[in-house]
């Protein structure tokens, strides 16, 4: 009942961050979870990894499809013969119990009169490149590839293996019986690229600088997850404010109550989607080989690991995504308490989205020179450092207290923009239809009171 | 031992929203706050709660800073009504009294007591965007004193709700008053002040014009009313050559004469015995709350607001 229960004034006040903030946490996830808009963005995301991490078996399913073509040239046919029979036995390895002549190989290998006779028949379509050789004075080989391969091609990378195997052979034969013979010359492999003519696919996702591809598949999620679950958090703090529910909040809880709270229970809700994305995808990811063996037989020998994650980058790309959310949830959060509708939230956030953008190219050109003094010092600036330090990790040479480095002043960078936040969201929630704009969260974030 | 307002003054921008407002309310009071709009009393309310911080001076209770005070000391039902569109009844109910530390099961029994007695049992399982405005104001008003508050702060709390809920809501504030709660509500309805309030302060762009109780607020405006009934003659068009008399509202049988502060309303009779008038009806009454706040705020521009300080001073003393 409610009769004769006035409370004395409570001694210990309500102004401690804790249970308020869970419970505004709590509500936010709760009604973020159970949103149908939430459900069916996760469903169709969880879909497209599920798709995009079959990706590579795919690419090696349609690369085991083909036969490469790759004619031989040398100034001597019996060298070409026995270039030819070496390469091909290392190219088209039989697994050991299988009966080679049910093995259809990946790669055909055959002599062509000249290297004009080759490059035409490339023209033609009959081949796919020219392997050149040619014999030196000492009898050492070296050799020249033609083709259209990228440098980092499956094809260039095992016939550079395959070519030095042949020349260490070549040598072996012709060491005389007795004495020491020549000394070993080490073939050269040159790769010079015919123009005309079929491509190869230039891209061989399995291989092609796979650390590159993760870094930036990462930091392409990091982007959309920090823009996206901001967003989360501006619009839901500016509709509490449209819906006015924002006054009765404001009274029973203190700012800094609501505005962690608030971050909190978005970040768990985008954390709670984001694992149910990249779980299903991981899974797949991990299981790649044995999946890739069951549905499209066991790898070759010489093909990549396809998978290239490590412990330690998921474990820096987990702390850069979960400390770059919060530092720029409490900005977005702060944007949002300004703005009377949530349609204004755009304008007012669109400063924020050109550091966020900033951050995401600064990693991606930076990865082209990711030792860089410039890129070194933007993996320490808060907003920028979840994207650039990330992709050092990932790409280029850090020392462990770099990356320690980056992540304190990180953390110290969201303990100020929550202070700063807590600031002009108590005084942003109660300004009514004022003209939304980088002034206003300017003036509010220096005098709040005014 | 009060809630004391103390030389308030707020300004945004330019514009001055509080000039050194004082008053006072008892403990247990049911404190009437009246102005027109934009007078000031939703800033004072929020300035008592501290989601605004006055430019200078102070609010305390009992003594003790309003900045200082557990916010679980105040309940606050907003002008702006406001309620999670999708959120059901008893979960924001709940909600809301957990920010303020109600335990869920006590806030739970609570809220279910409170919306059998509003007649809305069936509204806990609703959203909130489903109830009409009259409903969704009650359930306001219930998250407003479900942590059973020692103040509680109205903005408007009449306004929306059709006479049935306003006798309820009215009964609702007699119980909490009776529970020694301290209530404190702005409202445009005067009758409702009348009847319900024990002392009522009058806000006028942002200076307080007269506060005090009820009674004496209506009394200190020193203009009684003099309704007199006089056989056969409805107009009393004599009545306004009286000195003394301001206005003379003729009805049907009863003609309302307002006097001006000092005139003795017997004399107003006596002229009437005088002409040899059979008075049928002769009541001395105090100006209504309506007559004194048209007569405090209602002032047309070009009247200074000078005129008004002497009266300011006074009340605010």
């Amino acid at each position: 009942m409610i009769h004769g229960r006035l409370a004395a004034p409570a001694e210990s006040g309500n102004r401690s961050l804790l249970p308020n903030a869970r419970l505004v946490a709590r509500r936010e996830y709760v009604e973020k979870i159970r949103s149908r808009a939430f459900a069916v963005a996760t469903l169709i995301l969880m879909t497209v990894a599920v798709a995009a991490s079959l990706v590579p078996i795919g690419l090696r399913a349609i690369d085991r499809g083909q036969t490469t073509r790759i004619g031989v040239v040398s100034p001597d046919p019996a060298t070409t013969a026995r270039v030819i029979d070496l390469i091909s036995a290392y190219l088209n390895p039989v697994p050991p119990n299988v009966d080679p002549a049910t093995v259809r190989p990946g790669y055909v290998l055959d002599a062509e009169a000249s290297l004009q006779a080759g490059l035409a028949d490339i023209d033609a379509n009959r081949l796919d490149s020219v392997l050149q050789v040619t014999v030196g004075a000492g009898g050492g080989l070296d050799f020249t590839f033609h083709g259209n391969d990228g440098p980092s091609s499956a094809t260039i990378q095992r016939l550079q293996v395959a070519t030095f195997g042949a020349a260490v052979v070549e040598y072996a034969q012709s060491l005389p019986h007795t004495g020491s013979g020549p000394t070993f010359h080490t073939p050269s492999f040159q790769v010079e690229p015919t123009d005309a003519g079929p491509t190869i696919s230039p891209i061989d996702p399995s291989v092609a600088g796979g650390r590159t591809l993760l870094a930036s598949i990462m930091i392409v999620l990091i982007f959309i997850t920090l823009t996206v679950y901001g967003m989360w958090v501006a619009t839901s703090v500016a509709s509490e404010k449209a819906s006015r529910v924002m006054e009765l909040l404001i009274s029973a809880a203190t700012p800094r109550q609501l505005l962690v709270g608030k971050v909190v229970g978005v970040g768990a809700a985008g954390l709670t989607q984001y694992l149910a994305i990249i779980v299903p995808a991981a899974i797949v990811l991990a299981l790649q080989d044995p999946i890739a063996t069951a549905l499209i037989g066991p790898a070759d020998p010489g093909e990549a690991p396809l998978v290239g994650l490590t412990l330690p980058i998921l474990l820096a790309f987990g702390a850069f995504f979960v400390l770059g959310f919060l530092l720029y949830a409490f900005v977005y959060a702060a944007a949002g308490s300004l703005v009377s509708r949530p349609e204004d939230i755009q304008q007012l956030a669109m400063p924020l989205s050109f550091v966020s953008m900033a951050g995401y190219f600064a990693a991606i050109f930076g990865m082209t020179a990711i030792n860089s003094r410039f890129v070194e010092i933007l993996s320490f600036v808060p907003f920028f450092s979840p994207y650039v330090m990330l992709a050092r990790v990932m790409v280029g040479q850090v020392e462990p207290w770099e990356v320690g480095l980056s992540l304190a002043l990180l953390a110290a960078s969201i303990a100020l923009s929550s202070w700063f936040a807590a600031r002009i969201y108590g005084a942003g929630v109660l300004l009514y239809g004022q003209r939304p704009g980088f002034r206003t969260f300017l003036r509010v974030a220096i005098r709040p009171g005014g | 031992m009060t809630l004391a307002i103390d030389h308030l003054t707020k300004r945004y921008g330019g514009v001055v929203a509080l000039d050194e407002v004082s008053f006072s309310v008892e403990p247990g009071e049911i404190f009437g706050f009246l102005g027109a709009n934009g007078a000031g009393k939703t800033t004072t309310m929020r300035i008592v709660l501290d989601i605004l911080r006055a430019d200078s001076g102070a609010v305390t209770w009992h003594g003790r800073a309003s900045t200082e005070l557990p916010r679980r000391t105040f309940g606050y039902l907003p002008e702006e009504r406001g309620l999670y569109p999708r959120m059901r009844i008893l979960e924001q109910l709940v909600f809301f009294a957990g920010l303020y530390g109600v335990p869920s099961r006590q806030a739970r029994r609570d809220a279910l007591d409170w919306l059998e007695r509003f007649r809305v049992p069936e509204l806990a399982g609703r959203k909130a965007e489903e109830l009409s405005k009259g409903n969704q104001q009650k359930i306001q008003f219930i998250a407003a004193i479900l942590h059973e508050p020692e103040v509680v702060l109205m903005d408007e709390p009449f306004t929306g709700l059709d006479p049935v809920n306003v006798s309820l809501l009215r009964a609702a504030f007699l119980e909490l008053a009776a529970q020694g709660r301290t209530l404190i509500f702005s409202t445009h309805q005067m009758e409702v002040v009348e009847s319900l309030a024990d002392s009522i302060a009058i806000l006028d762009r942002g200076r307080l014009v007269t506060a005090g109780s009820t009674r004496e607020v209506r009394r200190r405006a020193g203009r009684p009313v003099v309704r007199l009934g006089v056989e056969g003659d409805p107009e009393l068009a004599w009545a306004k050559a009286l000195p003394g008399v301001r206005s003379v509202r003729p009805g049907s049988d009863i003609t309302e004469l307002t006097v001006a502060a000092g005139t003795d309303p017997q004399s107003i009779l006596h002229a009437a015995l005088a002409r040899g008038a059979t008075v049928t009806c002769f009541e001395v009454a105090d100006a209504s709350l309506e007559d004194v706040f048209i007569e405090l705020v209602g002032r047309t521009d070009d009247v200074e607001p000078a005129t008004l300080a002497p009266l300011a001073v006074e009340s605010a003393a």
